[in-house]
This record gives C-alpha cells, sequence and structure tokens, in this order.
C-alpha cells in the first residue's frame, strides 16, 4: 500500500474547458474527502474550487461524485472507499460552474414550488398553541433531518432523462408539512406534486435514499404522497375539498 | 413549473447506468429494459399475425416452421421472453402494491419474494412448454 492517495479531479475553467487534474496526498495528513481538497487547495493547487462551510454534514454544500457515487465530502472517509485512487466530480444533473462547483439554483427553486412551509386556513391568527403528541411528531421527523444537499437530485435517473421532474427532495419536503398535523395545506400542495412533473414521474428506483447522508428516504414519501394526493383527488370529485 | 437548467439533463441512457447502485436501481433499470423488450416482441408478434393476411396455409407453415424447424433455434428466444415477461410481472406488481402504500416498509424483500416466486412459475412454464413442443424429460 502507498502512502498516499491519488485525487483525480474533474476541472472545468472559466473558459468552460473540462480536464481532469491528479494530486498526491499524503494519507497520513486527512482523514476525509474534503480534508483531501483542503490540503491541495492550500499546498498544491489554489486554484481549485469547491464549496463547503459546516464540516460535519449540516450544511449540505460539498456534495460531490466521489467514486462514481454522489457523496458529502466532509463526512466520506477516505479509507473506507478502499483504494488509493479516488476519482471526484461535480454533482451530476447540475450545471457546472467551476470545478467542483455547481449551481444549485434550479434545486431551490422546485424546492420552493411545493410550499415548504406550515399553511393554515386561519392565515396562522390561531389564538392557542397547536399542540403535537410525540406520534404526530414522528409522522414527519425523518423527513424533516434534509440538509438540502441535493444529492439524492444527482442519483435519481429521473432528473437525469427528465429535468423538469420536481425530484426526491422537493417531493419529500412536500410530504414533511403534509404529514405535520399543524399543516392544513395538502390540497394546495397535491396540484403540484400531483401534476405532471411530479409522483407520477418516479418509477421507485430508490437511488434517492440510497445516497441521502442523512436517511430522508424520499422514495418513501414520494409513496405516501401519491396515496395522499389520490385520496384528496377523490375526495375532491365528491365535493369533500 | 420553474424554469430549469437544460445542462442538468444527463440524456436518456441515465438510467440505464446501475453500475454502483442498489438494489431498487436494479429492479427500476431491469423493469424498462424487459419492458423494452416486451414492446419489440408485441411488434414482432403484430408482424407474424399479419401473415394470416396471406392466407391460413402460409401463416400455419410459417409457425411450423418456428416451432419444429428449419427455424425452430426462434423458440430459445421463446424462452427468453418468457423469462422477462415473468420477471416484468413480478415487479409490476410489486410496484403496484408499493404505490398504494402496501409493502413500502420491505419493498427490497418484496421485490426478492416477488422473484423468486416468479422464477418458480417460470420454471414451471418452461417444463410445461417443452413438454408441448415435444422436448421430453
Ligand atoms: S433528501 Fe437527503 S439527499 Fe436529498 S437533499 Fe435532503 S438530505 Fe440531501
Ligand atoms: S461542509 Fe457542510 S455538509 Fe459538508
Amino acid at each position: 500500500m502507498a502512502d498516499e492517495y491519488e485525487f483525480e479531479i474533474k476541472r472545468k475553467d472559466e473558459s468552460g474547458k473540462v480536464y481532469y487534474s491528479t494530486y498526491k496526498v499524503p494519507k497520513d495528513k486527512i482523514s476525509t474527502v474534503l480534508e483531501g481538497l483542503l490540503y491541495i487547495k492550500e499546498n498544491l493547487d489554489q486554484s481549485l474550487s469547491f464549496r463547503y462551510s459546516c464540516r460535519m454534514e449540516i450544511c449540505g454544500s460539498c456534495g460531490m461524485e466521489i467514486d462514481g457515487k454522489p457523496r458529502m465530502a466532509c463526512s466520506t472517509i477516505v479509507e473506507d472507499l478502499k483504494k488509493d485512487h479516488i476519482k471526484i466530480e461535480p454533482l451530476k444533473h447540475y450545471k457546472v460552474i467551476r470545478d467542483l462547483v455547481v449551481d444549485i439554483d434550479p434545486f431551490f427553486d422546485k424546492y420552493r414550488e411545493v410550499k415548504p412551509y406550515i399553511i393554515r386556513d386561519d392565515d396562522g391568527k390561531y389564538d392557542k398553541e397547536l399542540p403535537q403528541t410525540p406520534e404526530q411528531f414522528h409522522e414527519y421527523a425523518n423527513f424533516a433531518m434534509c440538509i438540502k444537499c441535493g444529492l439524492c437530485m444527482a442519483a435519481c435517473p429521473i432528473e437525469g432523462s427528465d429535468p423538469n421532474y420536481l425530484g426526491p427532495a422537493p417531493l419529500a419536503a412536500a410530504w414533511r408539512y403534509i404529514a405535520d398535523n399543524r399543516d392544513q395545506g395538502a390540497k394546495y400542495r397535491v396540484e403540484v406534486v400531483d401534476g405532471e412533473e411530479g409522483t407520477s414521474r418516479c418509477h421507485f428506483a430508490g437511488e434517492c435514499t440510497e445516497v441521502c447522508p442523512k436517511g430522508v428516504d424520499p422514495s418513501f414519501a414520494i409513496q405516501k404522497l401519491r396515496r395522499t394526493a389520490l385520496k384528496i383527488e377523490i375526495a375532491s370529485i365528491f365535493g369533500g375539498r | 413549473m420553474v424554469e430549469v437548467n437544460k445542462e442538468m439533463k444527463e440524456g436518456i441512457t441515465a438510467w440505464a447506468k446501475f453500475y454502483k447502485k442498489g438494489m431498487g436501481y436494479f429492479a427500476f433499470a431491469f423493469h424498462r429494459l424487459s419492458g423494452l423488450v416486451i414492446l419489440f416482441y408485441l411488434y414482432l408478434h403484430y408482424t407474424v399475425l399479419s401473415n394470416l393476411l396471406r392466407g391460413q396455409a402460409t401463416y400455419n407453415a410459417i409457425v411450423k416452421s418456428i416451432t419444429y424447424g428449419p427455424y425452430d433455434s426462434f423458440l430459445v428466444l421463446d424462452f427468453l421472453l418468457a423469462l422477462v415477461i415473468f420477471y416484468h410481472g413480478a415487479n409490476g406488481v410489486r410496484l403496484a402494491l408499493n404505490e398504494f402504500g402496501i409493502g413500502m416498509y420491505h419493498h427490497k424483500a418484496l421485490f426478492i419474494t416477488f422473484e423468486i416466486i416468479a422464477m418458480v412459475l417460470l420454471g414451471l412454464f418452461d417444463y410445461y412448454a417443452l413438454q408441448f413442443v415435444g422436448v421430453g424429460f
């Protein structure tokens, strides 16, 4: 075993030229992929661009394709990859701005589409507390763990062939609010999530769930949404909106 | 609908890359591939059936040639077709159940169970099909 890792990184410069750069990173100086990238930036090549902030899988900004899979650079231990040559590329299905930095605006635009906030029929003008039992909290708690890293959007094969598809994280967010007992906005969200570019586009490949660093399980949320949407649509036929 | 950047698009082959992916992805990719094979067969079937327009004798001669020779090697394709249909059908039932919210917590186990049942049924089907065309065991 060599005492250095080889980081092969896909680059894109300001002229749009795409190429690969390879760097040697000493094994005893780093533990995570992010530390490897920081080592390169500080010691080998200051021009390398990548996005990060919290270094602890909370801010959701360091997503990239590591060894052929979307992963968070800050929580991916290089040793766990069990190889010395690590290929790193920007996330798929996003426009690359520079090197490993991608434009995540379209992701957030889609996210906004599903109205990711509590909607109340009383416009929030309630005069007493809205109680929530632990059971009611656990109905949505898992889906509230999303850090908006967008890895699931890069892993989803439908996102790759139909960029208009809302995608796993926005749909999981729709379910997170619909499953919240304080929310009354399901009837508004259904129009978006049950539309042409919503849940019907999902073919349950489940890769979103496989890559999610927070265990959110968007593919599960999408199936739940389908059933809820069907119930609301049927109820609306019988005038039960 | 939000305006999306077309650079996000990976192309029609995005779904066919199941290397390093989970079991759900395998099920999904092969569901599509098997669907395409079934679609292709459907049109092939129509083409063969259309020979009925050329008269009963012609049609019977074609069917006989691909069942008992000289083109009976096509039978191998029939067995492959049966494999694809049994796979697609079993996964389709699993997907329909999941979409109605049934078995979502165990969708991988459900996939394996349904496929095992489908392959046992396929074995039985193949056995009786071979008996039918006169290949005894
Ligand atoms: S669902 Fe998971 S993978 Fe998708 S954006 Fe949220 S945390 Fe990231
Ligand atoms: S740096 Fe914040 S999630 Fe990785």
